[in-house]
Protein backbone atom coordinates (compact mmCIF):
# COMPACT_ATOMS: atom_id res chain seq x y z
CA UNK A 1 0.00 0.00 0.00
CA UNK A 2 1.28 3.45 -0.90
CA UNK A 3 2.27 5.69 2.03
CA UNK A 4 1.91 9.41 1.31
CA UNK A 5 4.42 11.22 3.52
CA UNK A 6 3.12 14.69 2.68
CA UNK A 7 -0.51 14.01 3.59
CA UNK A 8 0.31 12.11 6.76
CA UNK A 9 2.85 14.74 7.91
CA UNK A 10 0.14 17.42 7.62
CA UNK A 11 -2.27 15.06 9.39
CA UNK A 12 0.20 14.37 12.21
CA UNK A 13 0.83 18.09 12.82
CA UNK A 14 -2.94 18.64 13.02
CA UNK A 15 -3.33 15.66 15.35
CA UNK A 16 -0.57 16.87 17.70
CA UNK A 17 -2.19 20.33 17.85
CA UNK A 18 -5.52 18.66 18.68
CA UNK A 19 -4.00 16.64 21.55
CA UNK A 20 -2.17 19.70 22.99
CA UNK A 21 -5.37 21.75 22.81
CA UNK A 22 -7.29 19.04 24.67
CA UNK A 23 -4.75 18.69 27.48
CA UNK A 24 -3.52 22.25 28.15
CA UNK A 25 -6.85 24.17 28.15
CA UNK A 26 -8.38 21.39 30.32
CA UNK A 27 -5.64 22.01 32.89
CA UNK A 28 -6.07 25.78 32.64
CA UNK A 29 -9.87 25.61 33.04
CA UNK A 30 -9.45 23.31 36.06
CA UNK A 31 -7.11 25.90 37.59
CA UNK A 32 -9.62 28.70 36.92
CA UNK A 33 -12.38 26.61 38.51
CA UNK A 34 -10.30 25.97 41.64
CA UNK A 35 -9.39 29.66 41.87
CA UNK A 36 -13.05 30.60 41.59
CA UNK A 37 -14.11 28.07 44.21
CA UNK A 38 -11.51 29.35 46.67
CA UNK A 39 -12.65 32.94 46.02
CA UNK A 40 -16.27 31.90 46.64
CA UNK A 41 -15.40 30.14 49.91
CA UNK A 42 -13.45 33.24 51.02
CA UNK A 43 -16.55 35.35 50.36
CA UNK A 44 -18.79 32.94 52.26
CA UNK A 45 -16.63 33.03 55.39
CA UNK B 1 -27.29 11.37 6.64
CA UNK B 2 -29.06 8.57 8.49
CA UNK B 3 -30.75 8.52 11.91
CA UNK B 4 -27.55 7.78 13.84
CA UNK B 5 -25.87 10.86 12.28
CA UNK B 6 -28.77 13.06 13.38
CA UNK B 7 -28.54 11.56 16.88
CA UNK B 8 -24.81 12.47 17.00
CA UNK B 9 -25.63 16.05 15.95
CA UNK B 10 -28.47 16.24 18.50
CA UNK B 11 -26.26 14.94 21.33
CA UNK B 12 -23.62 17.53 20.36
CA UNK B 13 -26.16 20.38 20.51
CA UNK B 14 -27.49 19.21 23.89
CA UNK B 15 -23.90 18.95 25.15
CA UNK B 16 -23.09 22.47 23.95
CA UNK B 17 -26.26 23.80 25.58
CA UNK B 18 -25.31 22.13 28.86
CA UNK B 19 -21.66 23.22 29.03
CA UNK B 20 -22.52 26.68 27.72
CA UNK B 21 -25.25 27.34 30.26
CA UNK B 22 -23.39 26.13 33.38
CA UNK B 23 -21.33 29.33 33.12
CA UNK B 24 -24.43 31.40 33.92
CA UNK B 25 -23.27 31.40 37.55
CA UNK B 26 -19.85 32.74 36.56
CA UNK B 27 -21.28 36.02 35.24
CA UNK B 28 -21.42 38.40 38.17
CA UNK B 29 -20.49 41.64 36.42
CA UNK B 30 -20.50 43.14 32.95
CA UNK B 31 -16.74 42.51 32.69
CA UNK B 32 -17.45 38.80 33.22
CA UNK B 33 -20.00 38.93 30.40
CA UNK B 34 -17.78 40.86 27.96
CA UNK B 35 -14.31 39.60 28.78
CA UNK B 36 -14.56 36.49 30.99
CA UNK B 37 -13.33 38.66 33.85
CA UNK B 38 -10.02 39.15 31.97
CA UNK B 39 -8.81 35.70 33.03
CA UNK B 40 -8.19 33.93 29.71
CA UNK B 41 -4.87 32.09 29.55
CA UNK B 42 -2.73 31.90 26.36
CA UNK B 43 -3.79 28.42 25.20
CA UNK B 44 -7.48 29.08 25.88
CA UNK B 45 -7.19 32.44 24.09
CA UNK B 46 -5.47 30.80 21.09
CA UNK B 47 -8.23 28.19 20.72
CA UNK B 48 -10.93 30.86 21.10
CA UNK B 49 -9.30 33.04 18.42
CA UNK B 50 -8.79 30.12 16.05
CA UNK B 51 -12.38 28.93 16.56
CA UNK B 52 -13.75 32.44 15.95
CA UNK B 53 -11.67 32.92 12.79
CA UNK B 54 -12.44 29.55 11.19
CA UNK B 55 -16.05 29.03 10.16
CA UNK B 56 -18.02 27.15 7.57
CA UNK B 57 -17.08 29.83 5.04
CA UNK B 58 -13.53 28.46 5.23
CA UNK B 59 -14.69 24.95 4.29
CA UNK B 60 -17.14 26.23 1.67
CA UNK B 61 -15.97 29.57 0.25
CA UNK B 62 -12.19 29.36 0.51
CA UNK B 63 -12.12 25.66 -0.42
CA UNK B 64 -14.45 26.56 -3.31
CA UNK B 65 -11.92 29.08 -4.62
CA UNK B 66 -9.17 26.44 -4.25
CA UNK B 67 -11.41 24.11 -6.30
CA UNK B 68 -11.77 26.71 -9.05
CA UNK B 69 -8.42 28.54 -9.06
CA UNK B 70 -5.86 26.47 -7.13
CA UNK B 71 -4.11 26.38 -3.76
CA UNK B 72 -2.98 30.06 -3.81
CA UNK B 73 -6.11 31.26 -1.97
CA UNK B 74 -4.66 29.61 1.17
CA UNK B 75 -2.54 32.77 1.57
CA UNK B 76 -5.73 34.56 2.63
CA UNK B 77 -5.60 32.49 5.83
CA UNK B 78 -1.82 32.20 6.08
CA UNK B 79 -1.12 35.94 5.77
CA UNK B 80 -4.00 36.58 8.20
CA UNK B 81 -2.20 34.28 10.64
CA UNK B 82 1.06 36.15 10.06
CA UNK B 83 -0.79 39.42 10.67
CA UNK B 84 -2.09 38.11 14.02
CA UNK B 85 1.53 37.67 15.10
CA UNK B 86 2.31 41.31 14.20
CA UNK B 87 -0.73 42.69 16.01
CA UNK B 88 -0.17 40.34 18.96
CA UNK B 89 3.45 41.36 19.46
CA UNK B 90 3.25 45.09 18.71
CA UNK B 91 -0.28 46.56 18.73
CA UNK B 92 -2.89 44.78 20.86
CA UNK B 93 -0.71 44.71 24.03
CA UNK B 94 -1.05 48.53 24.05
CA UNK B 95 -4.86 48.25 23.93
CA UNK B 96 -4.84 45.59 26.66
CA UNK B 97 -2.88 47.95 28.94
CA UNK B 98 -5.59 50.59 28.53
CA UNK B 99 -8.12 48.00 29.84
CA UNK B 100 -10.61 48.90 27.11
CA UNK B 101 -13.39 46.62 25.85
CA UNK B 102 -13.87 47.81 22.26
CA UNK B 103 -12.09 49.75 19.52
CA UNK B 104 -14.74 52.54 19.67
CA UNK B 105 -13.82 52.97 23.35
CA UNK B 106 -10.20 53.55 22.30
CA UNK B 107 -11.37 56.11 19.74
CA UNK B 108 -13.05 58.12 22.50
CA UNK B 109 -9.86 58.08 24.57
CA UNK B 110 -7.83 59.15 21.55
CA UNK B 111 -10.25 61.49 19.74
CA UNK B 112 -13.78 62.20 20.94
CA UNK B 113 -17.08 60.71 22.09
CA UNK B 114 -18.67 61.38 18.68
CA UNK B 115 -16.10 59.24 16.87
CA UNK B 116 -16.77 56.44 19.36
CA UNK B 117 -20.54 56.44 18.81
CA UNK B 118 -20.24 56.71 15.01
CA UNK B 119 -17.84 53.77 14.68
CA UNK B 120 -19.85 51.73 17.22
CA UNK B 121 -23.00 51.98 15.08
CA UNK B 122 -21.11 50.97 11.95
CA UNK B 123 -19.71 47.90 13.71
CA UNK B 124 -23.10 46.84 15.14
CA UNK B 125 -24.66 46.95 11.67
CA UNK B 126 -21.79 45.24 9.89
CA UNK B 127 -21.34 42.38 12.37
CA UNK B 128 -25.06 41.58 12.51
CA UNK B 129 -25.38 41.56 8.73
CA UNK B 130 -22.15 39.62 8.26
CA UNK B 131 -23.40 36.98 10.72
CA UNK B 132 -26.54 36.64 8.59
CA UNK B 133 -24.51 36.15 5.41
CA UNK B 134 -22.28 33.53 7.05
CA UNK B 135 -25.34 31.74 8.47
CA UNK B 136 -26.90 31.64 4.98
CA UNK B 137 -23.69 30.13 3.53
CA UNK B 138 -23.60 27.56 6.33
CA UNK B 139 -27.23 26.52 5.81
CA UNK B 140 -26.70 26.01 2.06
CA UNK B 141 -23.64 23.83 2.77
CA UNK B 142 -25.47 21.83 5.45
CA UNK B 143 -28.37 21.16 3.05
CA UNK B 144 -25.93 19.74 0.47
CA UNK B 145 -24.10 17.54 2.98
CA UNK B 146 -27.08 16.15 4.87
CA UNK B 147 -29.91 15.84 2.39
CA UNK B 148 -32.15 17.59 4.95
CA UNK B 149 -33.34 20.42 2.71
CA UNK B 150 -35.45 22.52 5.10
CA UNK B 151 -33.84 25.98 5.28
CA UNK B 152 -35.63 26.81 8.54
CA UNK B 153 -34.61 23.54 10.22
CA UNK B 154 -30.92 24.28 9.63
CA UNK B 155 -31.30 27.94 10.66
CA UNK B 156 -32.72 26.72 13.98
CA UNK B 157 -29.98 24.08 14.42
CA UNK B 158 -27.30 26.71 13.82
CA UNK B 159 -28.76 29.50 15.92
CA UNK B 160 -31.06 28.52 18.82
CA UNK B 161 -28.60 26.75 21.11
CA UNK B 162 -25.75 29.17 20.49
CA UNK B 163 -27.92 32.25 21.13
CA UNK B 164 -29.19 30.80 24.43
CA UNK B 165 -25.80 29.90 25.87
CA UNK B 166 -24.23 33.18 24.73
CA UNK B 167 -27.02 35.09 26.52
CA UNK B 168 -26.60 33.06 29.70
CA UNK B 169 -22.84 32.80 30.10
CA UNK B 170 -21.48 35.62 27.94
CA UNK B 171 -17.77 35.43 27.24
CA UNK B 172 -17.24 32.62 29.77
CA UNK B 173 -19.57 30.36 27.77
CA UNK B 174 -18.05 31.54 24.50
CA UNK B 175 -14.53 30.74 25.73
CA UNK B 176 -15.31 27.28 27.09
CA UNK B 177 -17.47 26.12 24.18
CA UNK B 178 -14.96 27.60 21.68
CA UNK B 179 -12.16 25.43 23.06
CA UNK B 180 -14.32 22.29 22.75
CA UNK B 181 -15.51 23.34 19.29
CA UNK B 182 -11.95 24.05 18.12
CA UNK B 183 -10.95 20.47 18.99
CA UNK B 184 -14.10 19.06 17.34
CA UNK B 185 -13.66 20.98 14.08
CA UNK B 186 -9.99 20.03 13.92
CA UNK B 187 -11.04 16.40 14.51
CA UNK B 188 -13.64 16.59 11.73
CA UNK B 189 -11.07 18.03 9.32
CA UNK B 190 -8.57 15.30 10.27
CA UNK B 191 -11.15 12.66 9.27
CA UNK B 192 -11.81 14.43 5.96
CA UNK B 193 -8.19 14.88 4.76
CA UNK B 194 -7.03 11.24 4.38
CA UNK B 195 -10.39 10.19 2.88
CA UNK B 196 -10.21 12.98 0.29
CA UNK B 197 -6.54 12.34 -0.54
CA UNK B 198 -6.94 8.56 -0.89
CA UNK B 199 -9.87 9.10 -3.28
CA UNK B 200 -7.60 10.95 -5.73
CA UNK B 201 -4.52 8.70 -5.38
CA UNK B 202 -2.82 10.74 -2.63
CA UNK B 203 -0.39 13.54 -3.46
CA UNK B 204 1.12 12.04 -6.65
CA UNK B 205 -2.40 11.48 -7.98
CA UNK B 206 -3.24 15.07 -7.18
CA UNK B 207 -0.13 16.39 -8.97
CA UNK B 208 -0.84 14.26 -12.04
CA UNK B 209 -4.52 15.15 -12.38
CA UNK B 210 -4.77 18.83 -11.45
CA UNK B 211 -4.33 21.61 -14.03
CA UNK B 212 -0.80 22.99 -14.24
CA UNK B 213 -0.02 25.50 -11.49
CA UNK B 214 -2.93 24.49 -9.24
CA UNK B 215 -0.46 23.39 -6.55
CA UNK B 216 2.00 26.31 -7.00
CA UNK B 217 1.75 28.50 -3.90
CA UNK B 218 3.35 31.66 -5.37
CA UNK B 219 2.37 32.26 -8.99
CA UNK B 220 3.43 34.85 -11.54
CA UNK B 221 0.03 35.12 -13.22
CA UNK B 222 -3.63 34.40 -12.49
CA UNK B 223 -6.16 35.97 -10.12
CA UNK B 224 -4.32 34.92 -6.98
CA UNK B 225 -0.75 35.73 -8.01
CA UNK B 226 2.18 37.18 -6.02
CA UNK B 227 0.58 40.65 -5.96
CA UNK B 228 -2.53 39.18 -4.35
CA UNK B 229 -0.35 37.75 -1.55
CA UNK B 230 1.14 41.18 -0.78
CA UNK B 231 -2.24 42.95 -0.91
CA UNK B 232 -3.99 40.37 1.25
CA UNK B 233 -1.11 40.51 3.76
CA UNK B 234 -1.60 44.28 4.16
CA UNK B 235 -5.37 43.80 4.47
CA UNK B 236 -4.70 41.07 7.02
CA UNK B 237 -2.62 43.42 9.17
CA UNK B 238 -5.47 45.94 9.08
CA UNK B 239 -7.98 43.20 10.04
CA UNK B 240 -5.83 41.84 12.88
CA UNK B 241 -5.53 45.32 14.41
CA UNK B 242 -9.16 46.55 14.28
CA UNK B 243 -11.52 43.55 14.05
CA UNK B 244 -13.81 43.64 17.08
CA UNK B 245 -14.43 39.87 16.97
CA UNK B 246 -10.69 39.28 17.33
CA UNK B 247 -9.77 42.17 19.62
CA UNK B 248 -12.42 41.53 22.23
CA UNK B 249 -11.10 38.00 22.78
CA UNK B 250 -7.62 39.44 23.22
CA UNK B 251 -8.88 42.04 25.72
CA UNK B 252 -10.07 39.11 27.86
CA UNK B 253 -6.48 37.89 28.32
CA UNK B 254 -5.18 37.62 31.88
CA UNK B 255 -2.15 39.85 31.17
CA UNK B 256 -0.43 41.88 28.46
CA UNK B 257 2.04 39.06 27.84
CA UNK B 258 -0.81 36.54 27.50
CA UNK B 259 -2.19 38.67 24.65
CA UNK B 260 1.09 38.26 22.77
CA UNK B 261 1.33 34.53 23.50
CA UNK B 262 -2.33 33.84 22.65
CA UNK B 263 -2.30 35.67 19.31
CA UNK B 264 1.00 34.12 18.18
CA UNK B 265 -0.20 30.62 19.12
CA UNK B 266 -3.53 31.23 17.32
CA UNK B 267 -1.68 32.21 14.14
CA UNK B 268 0.55 29.14 14.32
CA UNK B 269 -2.20 26.55 14.92
CA UNK B 270 -4.47 27.88 12.18
CA UNK B 271 -1.69 27.58 9.57
CA UNK B 272 -1.58 23.76 9.12
CA UNK B 273 -5.36 23.73 9.74
CA UNK B 274 -5.87 25.75 6.52
CA UNK B 275 -4.44 22.84 4.50
CA UNK B 276 -7.12 20.55 5.94
CA UNK B 277 -9.91 22.34 4.06
CA UNK B 278 -8.02 23.58 0.98
CA UNK B 279 -6.59 20.18 -0.03
CA UNK B 280 -10.08 18.57 -0.03
CA UNK B 281 -11.16 21.50 -2.25
CA UNK B 282 -8.44 20.50 -4.73
CA UNK B 283 -9.39 16.82 -4.45
CA UNK B 284 -12.97 17.75 -5.36
CA UNK B 285 -11.59 19.39 -8.53
CA UNK B 286 -10.36 15.97 -9.70
CA UNK B 287 -13.41 14.00 -8.55
CA UNK B 288 -16.13 16.45 -9.70
CA UNK B 289 -14.51 18.73 -12.30
CA UNK B 290 -17.66 20.32 -13.75
CA UNK B 291 -19.57 21.75 -10.80
CA UNK B 292 -21.52 24.90 -11.66
CA UNK B 293 -21.15 26.24 -8.12
CA UNK B 294 -17.63 25.94 -6.68
CA UNK B 295 -18.95 26.58 -3.16
CA UNK B 296 -20.64 23.19 -3.24
CA UNK B 297 -17.36 21.32 -3.96
CA UNK B 298 -16.39 20.32 -0.42
CA UNK B 299 -20.00 19.74 0.77
CA UNK B 300 -20.53 17.34 -2.18
CA UNK B 301 -17.18 15.67 -1.44
CA UNK B 302 -18.20 15.15 2.20
CA UNK B 303 -21.66 13.85 1.27
CA UNK B 304 -20.20 11.30 -1.18
CA UNK B 305 -16.95 10.21 0.47
CA UNK B 306 -17.66 10.00 4.16
CA UNK B 307 -19.42 6.91 5.50
CA UNK B 308 -22.40 7.26 7.84
CA UNK B 309 -21.72 7.58 11.60
CA UNK B 310 -18.35 9.15 10.70
CA UNK B 311 -20.40 11.67 8.69
CA UNK B 312 -22.20 12.66 11.90
CA UNK B 313 -18.82 13.42 13.51
CA UNK B 314 -17.65 15.50 10.54
CA UNK B 315 -20.94 17.46 10.54
CA UNK B 316 -20.42 18.11 14.26
CA UNK B 317 -16.98 19.49 13.37
CA UNK B 318 -18.47 21.76 10.70
CA UNK B 319 -21.26 22.86 13.07
CA UNK B 320 -18.59 23.64 15.67
CA UNK B 321 -16.73 25.91 13.28
CA UNK B 322 -19.93 27.87 12.71
CA UNK B 323 -21.25 28.04 16.28
CA UNK B 324 -17.96 29.38 17.62
CA UNK B 325 -17.96 32.20 15.06
CA UNK B 326 -21.59 33.08 15.82
CA UNK B 327 -21.13 33.09 19.61
CA UNK B 328 -18.01 35.26 19.50
CA UNK B 329 -19.55 37.87 17.24
CA UNK B 330 -22.91 37.92 19.08
CA UNK B 331 -20.95 38.70 22.22
CA UNK B 332 -18.99 41.35 20.29
CA UNK B 333 -22.12 43.18 19.13
CA UNK B 334 -23.63 43.04 22.65
CA UNK B 335 -20.45 44.50 24.10
CA UNK B 336 -20.29 47.36 21.61
CA UNK B 337 -23.94 48.26 22.11
CA UNK B 338 -23.97 47.98 25.91
CA UNK B 339 -20.60 49.64 26.41
CA UNK B 340 -20.35 52.20 23.59
CA UNK B 341 -23.99 53.13 23.02
CA UNK B 342 -26.09 52.31 26.11
CA UNK B 343 -23.62 53.19 28.88
CA UNK B 344 -22.04 56.01 26.92
CA UNK B 345 -25.02 57.75 25.27
CA UNK B 346 -28.44 56.42 26.33
CA UNK B 347 -28.13 55.93 30.10
CA UNK B 348 -24.97 57.34 31.63
CA UNK B 349 -26.14 56.57 35.17
CA UNK B 350 -26.68 52.89 34.43
CA UNK B 351 -25.65 50.45 37.13
CA UNK B 352 -23.59 47.38 36.26
CA UNK B 353 -26.75 45.28 36.65
CA UNK B 354 -28.59 47.45 34.09
CA UNK B 355 -25.72 47.12 31.62
CA UNK B 356 -25.59 43.35 32.04
CA UNK B 357 -29.33 43.10 31.38
CA UNK B 358 -29.03 45.26 28.25
CA UNK B 359 -26.07 43.18 27.01
CA UNK B 360 -28.19 40.02 27.28
CA UNK B 361 -31.18 41.62 25.52
CA UNK B 362 -28.90 42.86 22.72
CA UNK B 363 -27.40 39.38 22.33
CA UNK B 364 -30.93 38.05 21.76
CA UNK B 365 -31.87 40.86 19.34
CA UNK B 366 -28.62 40.43 17.38
CA UNK B 367 -29.32 36.70 17.12
CA UNK B 368 -32.81 37.45 15.75
CA UNK B 369 -31.29 40.04 13.37
CA UNK B 370 -28.78 37.43 12.14
CA UNK B 371 -31.60 34.97 11.37
CA UNK B 372 -33.65 37.62 9.54
CA UNK B 373 -30.65 38.67 7.44
CA UNK B 374 -30.01 35.01 6.55
CA UNK B 375 -33.53 34.87 5.05
CA UNK B 376 -32.94 38.19 3.25
CA UNK B 377 -29.68 37.16 1.54
CA UNK B 378 -31.25 35.31 -1.43
CA UNK B 379 -33.82 38.13 -1.84
CA UNK B 380 -31.17 40.87 -1.87
CA UNK B 381 -28.92 39.05 -4.37
CA UNK B 382 -26.16 41.32 -5.67
CA UNK B 383 -26.90 43.95 -3.01
CA UNK B 384 -25.29 41.66 -0.44
CA UNK B 385 -21.95 41.81 -2.24
CA UNK B 386 -22.20 45.57 -2.58
CA UNK B 387 -22.90 45.94 1.14
CA UNK B 388 -20.02 43.63 2.13
CA UNK B 389 -17.70 45.56 -0.18
CA UNK B 390 -18.68 48.91 1.34
CA UNK B 391 -18.02 47.74 4.90
CA UNK B 392 -14.71 46.22 3.80
CA UNK B 393 -13.78 49.58 2.25
CA UNK B 394 -14.55 51.34 5.55
CA UNK B 395 -12.09 49.16 7.47
CA UNK B 396 -8.97 50.71 6.01
CA UNK B 397 -9.62 54.34 7.08
CA UNK B 398 -10.46 53.02 10.57
CA UNK B 399 -7.07 51.27 10.67
CA UNK B 400 -5.28 54.45 9.57
CA UNK B 401 -6.89 56.72 12.18
CA UNK B 402 -6.83 54.25 15.07
CA UNK B 403 -3.53 52.43 14.60
CA UNK B 404 -1.21 54.45 12.34
CA UNK B 405 -2.08 57.98 13.52
CA UNK B 406 -3.82 56.94 16.75
CA UNK B 407 -0.74 55.30 18.21
CA UNK B 408 2.10 57.03 16.37
CA UNK B 409 1.36 60.77 16.11
CA UNK B 410 -0.14 62.88 18.90
CA UNK B 411 -0.80 65.92 16.72
CA UNK B 412 -3.65 64.22 14.85
CA UNK B 413 -6.96 65.36 16.38
CA UNK B 414 -10.60 64.32 16.06
CA UNK B 415 -11.34 66.80 13.26
CA UNK B 416 -8.58 65.25 11.13
CA UNK B 417 -9.59 61.71 12.05
CA UNK B 418 -13.28 62.17 11.18
CA UNK B 419 -12.57 64.01 7.90
CA UNK B 420 -9.93 61.45 6.90
CA UNK B 421 -12.22 58.54 7.76
CA UNK B 422 -15.20 59.88 5.79
CA UNK B 423 -13.25 61.10 2.73
CA UNK B 424 -11.22 57.87 2.68
CA UNK B 425 -14.40 55.78 2.68
CA UNK B 426 -16.03 57.96 -0.01
CA UNK B 427 -12.95 57.77 -2.28
CA UNK B 428 -12.98 53.98 -1.94
CA UNK B 429 -16.69 53.70 -2.72
CA UNK B 430 -16.31 55.97 -5.80
CA UNK B 431 -13.30 53.95 -7.02
CA UNK B 432 -15.06 50.65 -6.49
CA UNK B 433 -18.51 51.39 -7.87
CA UNK B 434 -18.04 54.31 -10.29
CA UNK B 435 -14.69 53.36 -11.82
CA UNK B 436 -15.08 49.59 -11.26
CA UNK B 437 -11.56 49.29 -9.87
CA UNK B 438 -10.13 46.08 -8.45
CA UNK B 439 -10.75 45.77 -4.69
CA UNK B 440 -7.01 45.67 -3.91
CA UNK B 441 -6.52 48.97 -5.79
CA UNK B 442 -9.50 50.51 -4.00
CA UNK B 443 -7.92 49.60 -0.66
CA UNK B 444 -4.74 51.51 -1.50
CA UNK B 445 -6.74 54.55 -2.70
CA UNK B 446 -8.77 54.54 0.52
CA UNK B 447 -5.66 54.24 2.69
CA UNK B 448 -3.84 56.93 0.69
CA UNK B 449 -6.73 59.41 0.97
CA UNK B 450 -7.01 58.95 4.74
CA UNK B 451 -3.23 59.09 5.19
CA UNK B 452 -3.07 62.46 3.36
CA UNK B 453 -6.31 64.16 4.51
CA UNK B 454 -6.05 63.35 8.23
CA UNK B 455 -2.78 65.21 8.99
CA UNK B 456 -3.68 68.20 6.77
CA UNK B 457 -7.00 68.82 8.56
CA UNK B 458 -5.34 68.16 11.94
CA UNK B 459 -2.62 70.75 11.28
CA UNK B 460 -5.25 73.29 10.17
CA UNK B 461 -7.26 72.85 13.39
CA UNK B 462 -6.47 73.22 17.08
CA UNK B 463 -4.01 70.87 18.74
CA UNK B 464 -5.49 68.75 21.49
CA UNK B 465 -3.47 67.41 24.35
CA UNK B 466 -5.01 65.92 27.41
CA UNK B 467 -4.53 63.27 30.07
CA UNK B 468 -6.25 60.61 27.97
CA UNK B 469 -3.74 60.95 25.13
CA UNK B 470 -0.89 60.93 27.65
CA UNK B 471 -2.31 57.68 29.10
CA UNK B 472 -2.23 56.12 25.61
CA UNK B 473 1.37 57.19 25.11
CA UNK B 474 2.31 55.68 28.48
CA UNK B 475 0.57 52.42 27.50
CA UNK B 476 2.96 52.10 24.56
CA UNK B 477 5.67 51.33 27.13
CA UNK B 478 4.17 49.79 30.28
CA UNK B 479 1.12 49.67 32.57
CA UNK B 480 0.74 49.86 36.36
CA UNK B 481 -0.97 46.45 36.25
CA UNK B 482 2.20 44.85 34.85
CA UNK B 483 4.41 46.51 37.49
CA UNK B 484 2.14 45.39 40.35
CA UNK B 485 1.97 41.81 39.03
CA UNK B 486 5.69 41.83 38.18
CA UNK B 487 4.87 40.53 34.70
CA UNK B 488 6.18 43.19 32.32
CA UNK B 489 5.98 42.69 28.55
CA UNK B 490 8.38 44.85 26.55
CA UNK B 491 7.15 45.51 23.01
CA UNK B 492 10.76 46.20 22.08
CA UNK B 493 12.86 43.52 23.79
CA UNK B 494 15.53 44.27 26.38
CA UNK B 495 17.23 40.90 26.87
CA UNK B 496 19.59 39.14 24.45
CA UNK B 497 17.15 36.26 23.91
CA UNK B 498 14.33 38.72 23.22
CA UNK B 499 16.41 40.67 20.71
CA UNK B 500 17.58 37.46 19.05
CA UNK B 501 14.01 36.18 18.66
CA UNK B 502 12.93 39.53 17.19
CA UNK B 503 15.83 39.25 14.71
CA UNK B 504 14.70 35.73 13.70
CA UNK B 505 11.14 37.04 13.30
CA UNK B 506 12.31 39.88 11.02
CA UNK B 507 14.60 37.53 9.07
CA UNK B 508 11.61 35.25 8.45
CA UNK B 509 9.56 38.22 7.25
CA UNK B 510 12.31 39.25 4.81
CA UNK B 511 12.72 35.70 3.44
CA UNK B 512 8.92 35.45 3.03
CA UNK B 513 8.81 38.75 1.10
CA UNK B 514 11.80 37.71 -1.07
CA UNK B 515 9.96 34.48 -1.93
CA UNK B 516 6.80 36.38 -2.86
CA UNK B 517 8.72 38.86 -5.06
CA UNK B 518 10.55 35.95 -6.74
CA UNK B 519 7.09 34.82 -7.83
CA UNK B 520 6.95 37.92 -10.06
CA UNK B 521 9.50 36.33 -12.40
CA UNK B 522 7.87 32.90 -12.29
CA UNK B 523 10.73 31.40 -10.23
CA UNK B 524 10.26 27.71 -9.51
CA UNK B 525 11.63 28.02 -5.95
CA UNK B 526 9.54 31.10 -4.99
CA UNK B 527 6.93 28.99 -3.16
CA UNK B 528 9.51 27.06 -1.11
CA UNK B 529 11.29 30.27 -0.08
CA UNK B 530 8.04 32.06 0.87
CA UNK B 531 6.84 29.12 3.00
CA UNK B 532 10.29 28.73 4.63
CA UNK B 533 10.23 32.43 5.47
CA UNK B 534 6.76 32.06 6.98
CA UNK B 535 7.88 29.15 9.20
CA UNK B 536 10.98 31.07 10.42
CA UNK B 537 8.73 34.09 11.05
CA UNK B 538 6.38 32.01 13.23
CA UNK B 539 9.28 30.48 15.18
CA UNK B 540 10.77 33.95 15.83
CA UNK B 541 7.34 35.30 16.82
CA UNK B 542 6.74 32.43 19.25
CA UNK B 543 10.09 32.90 21.01
CA UNK B 544 9.52 36.66 21.05
CA UNK B 545 6.20 36.23 22.90
CA UNK B 546 7.91 34.06 25.53
CA UNK B 547 11.04 36.22 26.04
CA UNK B 548 11.59 39.72 27.44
Amino acid sequence: MYFDWITWSIWLVGFIIMIIWILVPAREFRRLLQKRRSEQSELNK
Amino acid sequence: MITIDYIIVFVFLIGMFYVGSIFYKWVGSSDDFYLAGRQLTPFILAAVLAATNVNLYSFVGQAGIAYKEGIQIIWQTWTGNMAMVISGLFVIPIFRRLRIRTIPEFLEKRYSKGVRTFVAFIWILRLTFWLGVVLYTAVIAAQTISGLTSFTAWVLIFSVVVIIYTILGGMWSVAFTDVIQFVLMLGGALILLPLAMSAVGWFPGMQANLPEGALTLVKETGTYNWKFILAIFLLGIEWACVDQGLLQRAFGAESTRSVAKGLVLAGIITTPFALLWNLPGLAARILYPDLANADSAVPILIANLIPNIVLGLVVVGLLSSQLSTISGNLNGVATIFASDVYENVINRKATDKDVLKIARIITLLTGIGMVLFAYLVPILGGAVNAYLTIIAIMDMPLFVISIIYGLLWKRVNWQGAVTGYILGAISGIIGQFLFKMDFNVTTFITAGTTLIVTPIISLLTREESNEKIEAIWKARIISDEEIVNNNVYNIFPKTISGKLSLAVFLLGLIIFLVGVFMGSSGSSIASVIAVTGMVIYFIGGLFRAYTN
